[in-house]
Parts: structure tokens; sequence; C-alpha cells
């Protein structure tokens, strides 16, 4: 209940306040975003099998989100940040569709 | 991947060590199914070494415990969300707070793909591909405005010339029919009438009159309101008597000439002038002449057609 609310609270903060982030950040934002739906989604599939730690959500959390971040601005650096770009985004797409599959699983047994 | 279940099975369950070393067949297809259970269990994320079934179980108490794991998962997974539910704990705040954090970052990114979805994901390349082509298209475009705009200066200035030109030659259209006599004029002037009651004012008298108003300035003459006087007009005498251009001239005779009136007047009465020619005693006439302002004239001349003469090609100036 509490996690919804934050998330609730941070989409009302996002559409009243209409914060900016540094142009620099701007182009990693929507892969920092795949990440963190693929942490939130394996957090939440812990959760239901009951190995959820506070400690390692967030620090997953973090680490993906700088990962893929910091993979899309290497390739930035060497010319295929497009493409590498891309790559995260199928691989963690891959990975949330398994995360969905468990916690589907594990609520329902279907 | 083949190595792990067996690390597993070793560490778990020495029995199975030892059975294979006795029987080979059954116990590769036993550790099989164990390492299958043990995976389905990872991903149920029920992981309880303890429950693990011995690997020899026939195959009826296998599926039943199978079963009833499940069931027990359903209802633990249900609880536990119940619970957390009623009673928060630490990790559900740690959630709030990064949901909060990916909540604000996707509006943000939502926003900003919605404001500018063209150009602000777009790449750095693809950015100065872009702006090149735009700076070449800008330089042609820049070129052809240019050029439009030297055309039309060309065309404005040509058409002003053109202009001036049509003006010049009205204008001089004008003054040449009133000097030919094919166009009406009217102006400032006198008008001269010349009672000849003996008759004996000949063509002779008549030209010096016309010759004497030309040398005055008159720039439109007429002789009684019909004959208009130009460059070609001849005068002469037939059985009619006096004739201009082949017209009779009836008595009075009246003159109207376009000019400067003081002047001319001046011109017709000095002494041994036109005027005293005709009152002196060899004629007998008599002369009125009437400044006007304005005389207007309305007679015409049938100009003919040149019949040789042809304009020439004007005379190529030398550089």
């Amino acid at each position: 209940m509490i996690p919804l609310l934050g998330l609730l609270a941070g989409i009302v903060v996002g559409i009243v306040l209409e914060p900016s982030i540094p142009q620099v950040l701007q182009p990693y934002l929507p892969i920092a975003i795949v990440a963190a739906m693929d942490a939130l989604f394996g957090a939440f599939r812990a959760y239901l099998e009951g190995t959820f730690t506070d400690r390692v959500f967030v620090v997953s959390f973090i680490s993906n989100v700088l990962i893929a971040a910091a993979i899309v601005f290497v390739g930035d650096q060497i010319g295929v940040g497009s493409q590498l770009a891309t790559a995260v985004v199928v691989v963690l797409g891959i990975r949330i569709f398994t995360n969905a599959a468990a916690i589907r699983r594990a609520l329902f047994h279907a | 991947m083949p190595d792990e279940p067996r690390i597993d099975e070793q560490t778990q369950a020495p029995s199975v060590r030892r059975r294979r070393r006795h029987s080979r067949s059954p116990s590769t297809a036993s550790r099989r199914v164990s390492s299958l259970r043990r995976s389905q269990r990872r991903l149920s994320g029920e992981e309880h070494p303890t429950a693990v079934a011995p690997d020899d179980t026939s195959p009826a108490p296998q599926s039943t415990s199978r079963i009833k794991e499940a069931a027990d998962l359903a209802r633990g997974t249900r609880a536990r969300l119940a619970a957390s539910l009623r009673h928060p704990g630490r990790g559900q705040i740690v959630a709030a707070i990064i949901l909060f954090v990916v909540g604000a970052a996707g509006v943000m990114q939502v926003r900003i793909s919605a404001t500018d979805d063209t150009y602000a994901s777009a790449r750095r390349e693809d950015l100065i591909q872009l702006l090149d082509g735009l700076g070449a298209e800008s330089r042609r475009l820049e070129g052809e405005i240019t050029q439009l705009e030297q055309t039309r200066s060309n065309l404005q200035s040509g058409a002003d010339t053109q202009r001036v030109a049509r003006s010049e030659a009205e204008r001089h259209l004008i003054e040449l029919s009133i000097l030919a006599g094919t166009a009406p004029a009217e102006g400032s002037g006198i008008r001269m009438r010349i009672a000849d009651p003996n008759g004996a004012v000949d063509a002779g008298v008549l030209l010096d009159a016309v010759e004497e108003m030309r040398d005055a300035g008159a720039e439109v003459i007429e002789v009684n309101n019909t004959i208009r006087v130009v460059g070609s007009t001849w005068f002469g005498s037939d059985d009619r008597g006096l004739v201009i251009d082949g017209k009779p001239v009836s008595r009075p005779i009246i003159l109207e000439v376009i000019g400067e009136p003081h002047s001319l007047e001046e011109a017709a009465r000095f002494r041994g002038g036109i005027v005293s020619e005709i009152t002196g005693p060899k004629i007998g006439g008599q002369v009125q002449i009437e400044q006007e302002n304005r005389v207007v004239i309305e007679s015409l001349h049938a100009s003919r057609e040149n019949q040789y003469a042809r304009p020439a090609p004007p005379q190529q100036t030398p550089r």
C-alpha cells in the first residue's frame, strides 16, 4: 500500500512541480526508467517469493539504473549509442517479462 | 549449467552419490527428477532443503506432495500480501521512496518526449546531419532569393525605362500632332479680322501675314475657322478667287492664332507691317485685332501618306 502511495505521489509531484533534469543526463533517462522498472518487477517477484530484502532492493535498483545509463553513455562515446540502448532495452524487456511471468505464477499459479 | 545440480546433490544428498556407484542407470534418472523438482521450487520461490523428498520415492506420493506444496505456496503468498498490507514494514517505505523517484522520472520523461519528440531524443550525429541538410537548403534558397531579386530589379528598371520612353513619346506625339495640325488645340492668342471690301488681299498678302505671325512665335494658325495652316499649306488663287490648300477663302478673312497675344499683335501692327499694308491705299481694307485668353482651334489638317519619304533608321552614335 505504501509503495503504491509513493508511486502516486511521485507522479503527482512530476506533474505539478514539473522538475527538469540536466540536459546532459536527458538521453539516459529513458534507459534508466526501463532499468528501474526491471528492478521493481524483480523486487515484487522476490517479495512474493518471500526473499525480499530492502537492502538488496535498493542496491540492485541503483546499480541497475547506473549500469544501464553507463552502458548507453559508453556506447555514445564509442559511436554505437543507439544500438547499445536498443540492446539494453531488449535485455531489460526480457527480464521484465520473466519477472512478470514469475509474479503471475506466484499470485495465480497459472 | 549441468554442473550445478550435481554440486547441490553432492552437498545435500550424500546417499545419492553412494547409490550411483552401485547402479548407474536408475540413479541418473532420479537425479534428473530431483534437479527438476528443485528448479521448480526455486522458480516458485520456496526453497526448503529440509522438505526435499527422497529421490527414490515412488511417483504417486511425489505428485501429491507437489500439489500440496503449490496450495501451501498460494496460501502463504496471499497471506503474506494481506499481512504486509496490515503491517507495513521498513521495506515498504524504501520501496515507496524508490517508486516515488521512478514515478517522478517517468512523468518527466513522458513530458520531455511529448514536448519535443522529434529532436530531443535524436542522437548527435543525426542532429548534425539534419543541421547540414538545413544549412545546404538555406544556402540554396538564399541564392535563389538573390537571383530572383536581381531579376526583379532588372524587370523593374526595364519597366521604368519603357514607361519614361512611352510618356516621352506621348508628349512628342501631342506636340507633333499640334504642329502637323492633326489635333485640335487651344490657348491664348489673337483673333485678326481682315475686311477686304475691294477684294485686293491676294495670296501674297496672306502669306506675308502668316509669316509675320510665325516670326512672332505663332504655334497654331487657322483661317476662317475652317483651314488649319501647317507646314505644307500653300496659298494661291484661281477663278474662285483666293484659295488655301485648295479651299476657297471667303471675305472677311479671320485669322485665329495661338501664341503670345501681345507679341503677336505687335508683330501685326508695327510700321510697315501687315496692318499698315492692308490698310494702305493699295488694298484699302481694315484690320481688327483682339487679344484672347482662350482661342480654340478645332479644324484639322488631313495629312497625306508620304509616297516616297520613309523614316530613316537613327544614326549609330560613335563610341
